[in-house]
């Protein structure tokens, strides 16, 4: 990932003066640059052309050598600075017969489609990313983010008349006077002073689709994305918890990375990566697929000490007080850094399948297909605001790029036209939660996963990652969180009150780092049960009636339980520790069960 | 690098504080990327950040001795380790770290174990036993170390100023070869060897035993006698090549840099390092398009057969990158700050190439007087007490300038010309053969050119071994001063500067250029305490106040340009560099504003 900010101030004529006197101290004002400096560590690069700034800090994946940034057309006219991967890039550039292009970068193409097309290209590129265009020209300027928001991206406004745009909030909350997220597949066009959504595929309108399920199309159009995202200069691996989606990543990754380019530079072995307390359950399970799969497997062990003195650090970089975002960060992030001091600088991760195939346990009571299918739209539309968020920030914190195969566009066109009555939950029929996945890479002859790790139900990540993490947490926060003060929460915090000590002692840490109105707002809130949208907490009476349930609490559905889990002694109403009840993550939500009951 | 930030008997030992150790910990982790540490023994916290060079997978610090009574945070390498360990025979050691024997010699031998130790670092020991601790420097201060008095009593021990200044009440720089006791509660010198007391050395210049003692800096090759001993020949040794991730040298093309590119690749080609890494040395150099350092470095690097990796930065890039130089190296030293910048913005480049230690050559112009006012020394006794002078200050210039210029992206800098043995040799050697004799056609650091002077089988091509070359600032390119120059008469006004004396009474900055760094330094280090960790004081081209009485000419004009002309330089650069003499410095000058004087005599 990289890290850009852009000032595009206004032309205003009475403005003009001041601003020209202003210019030079601006300059210096950019040097908190700094403040993004992790995201792009290799190099820094700064464009001025009258009162509009384009700053960027540069991961370098893709050409090292020439591709810093801003990149230019031809002409020098339009200049572009752009965070991210655009993985059709050879393919446009074929387009682009008689354009001259300056550097290797993927992202050179951005300005040679906006000469040639206007500002209606965005659409074209297949990757992640978000950008801010300036046409010199006229002075124009374009800003857009990915389809799904797996880059980060917050829009600015400040009283002088400027538009900011910034990868991370850090970048523009102290000099906006009101700013926002993005939204992900949107085009800001200054031409038409506003946003515009371009990104508009079948599955937007929430229609019922009614594609039959086959395994085959789906199995490939998964590989296609996989085999896209390892496109690469630098060293590259796999974050492998071990649950199903990140070991199916790490297995076709696996398969299709001889003959590439990239396993002729750094070798045709994959590393994969996973991060736990000792003896944790993702260790183990990830070290049963490395082995199975043949990766280079690197274990990263933590304790809930190093986790807890990294919540500081932690919630400053992903810029969030959602509670279950920050416990599933903080491993991510410590993983992070340990990825990033072998050389590594790209992973691919898991994130997604959960959300397009309701792979959360609460999708067991969806009451019919409908439901099920508008719930899955809403919670694809929801994750950049969650799980983007948290894989984009914690790796981009030590300038590691997290790819995310299962948000492709192409990939997520084909699974969101299934007939979602495949994708629920049938436990007459054998299908547990993401059948239609299990299913489609259950190959006899060239097995991608032994049977028993395909159709497993594993924990979610939090909880994966040790037990032990999560109490922790609860008891560090207690310390630090009087009775007294929740109490008075509501009058301190009315805006998304938490209702937990642990809640209400990350928000003090996200309030000190981003005070501003604004910030608090870029955080979702809401009810949920088990990472639920507001909405499907409707889908039980007893879920509404306590409507901030346990993570943990059941929900009746989990088929097995893990091997070495603390028996459930379940007497009335407490269910103590049923931790591998949830199989994601969890938002918003603590306080005691009642009235659950595991099986199994 | 590593960062490491230690702090003893704080009042309150609560959460809070924790949090507070961590979030000043952090400020350092840009010398420590790979990981952070902290140990925390009732009121005591010693924290690290760590870059891991030898034994990345299991050397994760704070260190222990072998029942976890002692506890010691290290930033830096012993390059005689193994040899340690070895003595060390009855202790059982948890890692492969290279500074866990640290911990064992104190066990081993107390307090009084620092001058065994080879290598460069800073480190803080704490024996849970009795609560009492020590923090070392190295000998010359290559690694930085800052120590602090909080207010509630506490003691505090960084690597980095700004990890300190906030808490502490006062604070200084760490004195090098030093070790503080907490038992004595004060400073004492332990490093303590011949050179030391400035006495006027007699021992014959033998130019084969200068070589071999800086190519024993490096390491010792397999099967090459003489010197080491005890065991240890026939065995390669590695020195400053030690190391378990991929590495390079700093190449400008000078003298001082091309050596150890030469030394280091002859290395290569045996050591265990090519192993892992490929037997082809990398060598990297920055400068504007087309400046003479890039030139010369290529033809260098040609010559070698290295794999050379050339940045181009420009100015408006160097100017964008002041303040966070600034921040980074904590000075406001004019020429330190020049020379920092173009070696900072190597720095990201070098490290988003994946290699995270570099070899450079600083510290030979203090050791063999090279730089050019040297050549105006009345008497071998001068000359000789200059160097040692130089030599004593290096930990405020050009130390402070290569290991933070460098520890900020990360990656670690190794000085094989401030190796122990190496600078006890050539401080040894009777001055009068270091002297600048142009009728024996002796230019400066001659005896040094001339060790290396083999005809057999050539270190460097003659050409290159006795050429003088540009001062790291210029040698990236001429127009980086002047553009310097320039956007400082941007922010500050001839009325700002007229009542610069009363802004800052102390070191006041007497040009436009070092009043602009000043507003920067102060901005991010407020505190008087901070102001005097920077030295000043009259100086011409990098001479120490003493020298300045050997010219009449110097001291009646005190702060003379550092391109103004000592008339001593022997041959003018290849391409005549039509008005700027700008090659008339051989090394960092310190101290120096230039102002008006744009004229050269060139010998």
């Amino acid at each position: 990932m990289c890290g850009i900010l852009a000032v595009l101030g206004c032309s205003d004529d009475s403005q003009a003066k001041r601003v020209r006197v202003l210019e030079l101290s601006r300059r210096q004002s950019f040097l908190y640059l700094f403040v993004l400096k992790h995201r792009g560590p290799d190099w820094s690069g700064l464009y001025q052309h009258g009162d509009f700034f384009l700053a960027h800090q540069r991961l370098a994946i893709i050409d090292p050598a020439s591709g810093d940034q801003p990149l230019y057309s031809e002409d020098k006219k339009i200049v572009v600075t752009v965070n991210g991967e655009i993985y059709n890039h050879e393919e446009l550039r074929k387009r682009l017969v008689n354009h001259k292009f300056l550097t290797g970068s993927d992202c050179d193409v951005i300005a040679h489609l906006y000469e040639e097309y206007g500002e209606n290209f965005v659409d074209m590129l297949d990757g992640m990313f978000s950008f801010v265009l300036l046409d010199t020209r006229d002075n124009s300027f374009i800003v857009a983010r990915d389809a799904i928001g797996i880059t980060s991206l917050y829009i600015g406004w400040s009283l002088d008349g400027s538009i900011w745009i910034s990868s991370e909030l850090k970048g523009l909350n102290d000099d906006c006077e009101h700013f926002e997220c993005f939204p992900p597949g949107h085009l800001y066009s200054s031409k038409l002073g506003g946003l515009k959504r371009w990104y508009n595929p079948p599955w937007f309108s929430e229609a019922i689709p009614s594609t039959p399920y086959d395994p085959l199309v789906l199995r490939s159009a998964f590989e296609n994305a996989v085999i896209k995202r390892l496109m690469t200069d630098v060293p590259f691996g796999v974050l492998l918890s071990g649950g199903l989606d990140s070991s199916l990543v790490a297995s076709i990754a696996a398969r299709h990375l001889a003959g590439t380019k990239a396993a002729k530079q750094w070798g045709p072995q994959l590393h994969s990566f996973c991060v736990g307390l000792e003896n944790s359950p993702d260790l183990k399970s990830a070290k049963e697929v490395a082995e199975y799969l043949g990766t280079v497997h690197h274990e990263f062990h933590f304790t809930v000490q190093d986790g807890i003195d990294a919540i500081e650090d932690v919630i400053y970089h992903i810029e969030t007080y959602d509670v279950t975002t920050i416990r599933a960060s903080t491993p991510m992030f410590l993983m992070a850094r340990k990825i990033k001091s072998l050389g590594v600088k790209m992973v691919i991760s898991g994130e997604g399948s959960d959300e397009i195939f309701g792979g959360y346990l609460y999708f067991h009571k969806a009451p019919n297909k409908e439901e099920f299918h508008r719930e899955t739209c809403h919670k694809i539309k929801a994750l950049h605001q969650y799980d983007c968020l948290r894989a984009n920030k914690s790796t981009s914190a030590w300038g590691v790029e997290a790819r995310v195969p299962f948000l492709d566009k192409d990939f997520i066109n084909v699974a969101m036209a299934i007939d979602p009555e495949w994708k629920m939950i049938k436990q007459d029929e054998g299908r547990i939660e993401k059948w239609i996945l299990r299913k489609a890479f259950d190959d006899e002859e060239h097995p991608y996963l032994p049977k028993h790790i395909l159709y497993r139900q594993k924990e979610q990540f939090s909880d994966g990652v040790g037990y032990s993490w999560i109490d922790g947490l609860k008891a560090h926060a207690a310390l630090h969180v009087t009775n007294k003060m929740m109490q008075n929460a509501h009058n301190i915090y009315p805006h998304n009150t938490p209702s937990t000590k642990e809640a209400y002692y990350y928000r003090m840490i996200f309030e000190r780092f981003f005070p501003q109105n604004s910030a608090r707002q870029t955080v979702p809130g809401g009810a949920s049960v088990a990472c639920s949208t507001a909405k499907a907490v409707e889908w039980d009476a007893a879920w509404a009636n306590n409507l901030d349930p346990s993570g943990r609490a059941a929900l009746g559905v989990h088929l097995s339980a893990y091997n070495e889990q603390h028996q459930a002694a379940s007497n009335g109403n407490v269910v103590p520790m049923p931790s591998n009840i949830i199989d994601n993550i969890p938002r918003m939500m603590e306080v005691g069960s009642q009235e659950l009951e595991i099986r199994g | 690098m590593c960062g490491i930030l230690a702090v003893f008997g704080c009042i309150d030992s609560s959460q809070v504080k924790r949090s507070r150790i961590i979030e000043l910990s952090r400020r350092l982790r840009h010398r420590g990327p790979d990981w952070s540490g902290l140990h925390c023994h009732d009121d005591c916290y010693l924290a690290h950040q760590r870059l891991a060079i030898v034994d990345p997978t299991s050397g994760d610090q704070p260190l222990y001795n072998e029942d976890k009574t002692v506890v010691v945070t290290v930033n830096g390498e012993i390059y005689n380790h193994k040899e340690l360990r070895e003595k060390l025979k009855n202790h059982q050691f948890r890692t492969g770290s290279d500074c866990e024997v640290i911990a064992h010699l104190y066990e081993e031998y107390g307090e009084d174990f620092v001058h065994m130790l080879d290598g460069m670092f800073s480190f803080v020991l704490l024996d849970t036993r009795d609560k009492s601790f020590i923090a070392a420097r190295d000998a010359i201060g290559i690694t930085p170390l800052y120590m602090g008095w909080g207010l509630d009593g506490s003691i505090w021990f960084a690597s980095e100023m700004k990890a300190l200044s906030d808490d502490c009440e006062r604070f200084v720089s760490f004195l090098p070869g030093h070790i503080y006791s907490s038992k004595q509660g004060a400073l004492r010198r332990w490093y303590n060897p011949p050179w030391y007391a400035e006495q006027i050395p007699s021992t014959p210049y033998d130019p084969l035993l200068l070589r071999e003692a800086f190519e024993k800096a490096f390491g010792q090759k397999a099967g090459r006698n003489g010197g080491g001993g005890n065991g240890w020949a026939g065995k390669a040794v590695l020195k400053r090549l030690m190391t378990d991730v991929p590495f390079g040298v700093l190449l400008s093309g000078g003298l001082d840099s091309s050596l150890v590119a030469a030394v280091a690749s002859r290395f290569l080609a045996e050591s265990k390092v090519a192993c892992q890494w490929g037997s082809q040395l990398h060598t990297f150099c920055i400068g504007l398009k087309g400046s003479p350092d890039l030139k010369a470095a290529r033809e260098v690097a040609d010559y070698l057969g290295t794999r050379h990796h050339e940045f181009h930065f420009t100015v408006q890039e160097g100017l964008d990158a002041l303040e966070e130089v600034i921040y980074h190296i904590e000075t406001y030293d004019v020429t330190t700050i020049r020379a920092s910048t173009p070696m900072f913005l190597m720095s990201r480049k070098i490290k988003s190439l994946g290699v995270k230690m570099v070899i450079s050559g600083e510290g030979s112009d203090e050791i063999f007087g090279g730089y050019l006012y040297f050549h105006k020394a009345p008497n071998k006794e001068e000359f000789h007490q200059e160097t040692c002078r130089k030599i004593k200050s290096l930990h405020l210039y050009d130390c402070l300038r290569a290991n933070k210029s460098t520890s900020a992206w990360g990656v670690e800098a190794r000085v094989p010309f401030l190796d122990k043995e190496f600078i006890d040799t050539a401080m040894s050697i009777d001055p009068e053969w270091k002297m600048v004799r142009h009728d024996l056609g002796r230019i400066e650091k001659w005896i040094l050119r001339n060790a290396f002077d083999d005809d057999k089988k050539p270190y460097l091509p003659k050409h290159i071994l006795y050429r003088q070359k540009e001062q790291f600032s210029d040698g990236v390119g001429y127009s980086w001063i002047d553009g310097l120059k320039d956007h400082a008469n941007k922010h500050v006004t001839d009325s700002m500067l007229m009542n610069a004396s009363f802004v800052y009474p102390e070191n006041t900055p007497t040009t436009k250029e070092a009043y602009y760094y000043r507003t920067i330094f102060e901005k991010f280090f407020p505190k008087n305490a901070a102001r005097a960790t920077v030295p000043g004081g009259p100086s011409i081209a990098c001479s120490t106040a003493k020298a300045v009485e050997w010219d009449a000419a110097w001291s009646k004009n005190l702060d003379p340009s550092g391109r103004a002309a000592l008339g001593v330089h022997a041959a003018a650069y290849d391409e005549p560099v039509d008005a700027k003499p700008a090659n008339l410095l051989n090394g960092s000058p310190q101290q120096l504003q230039e102002s008006v004087v744009k004229t050269a005599t060139v010998v």
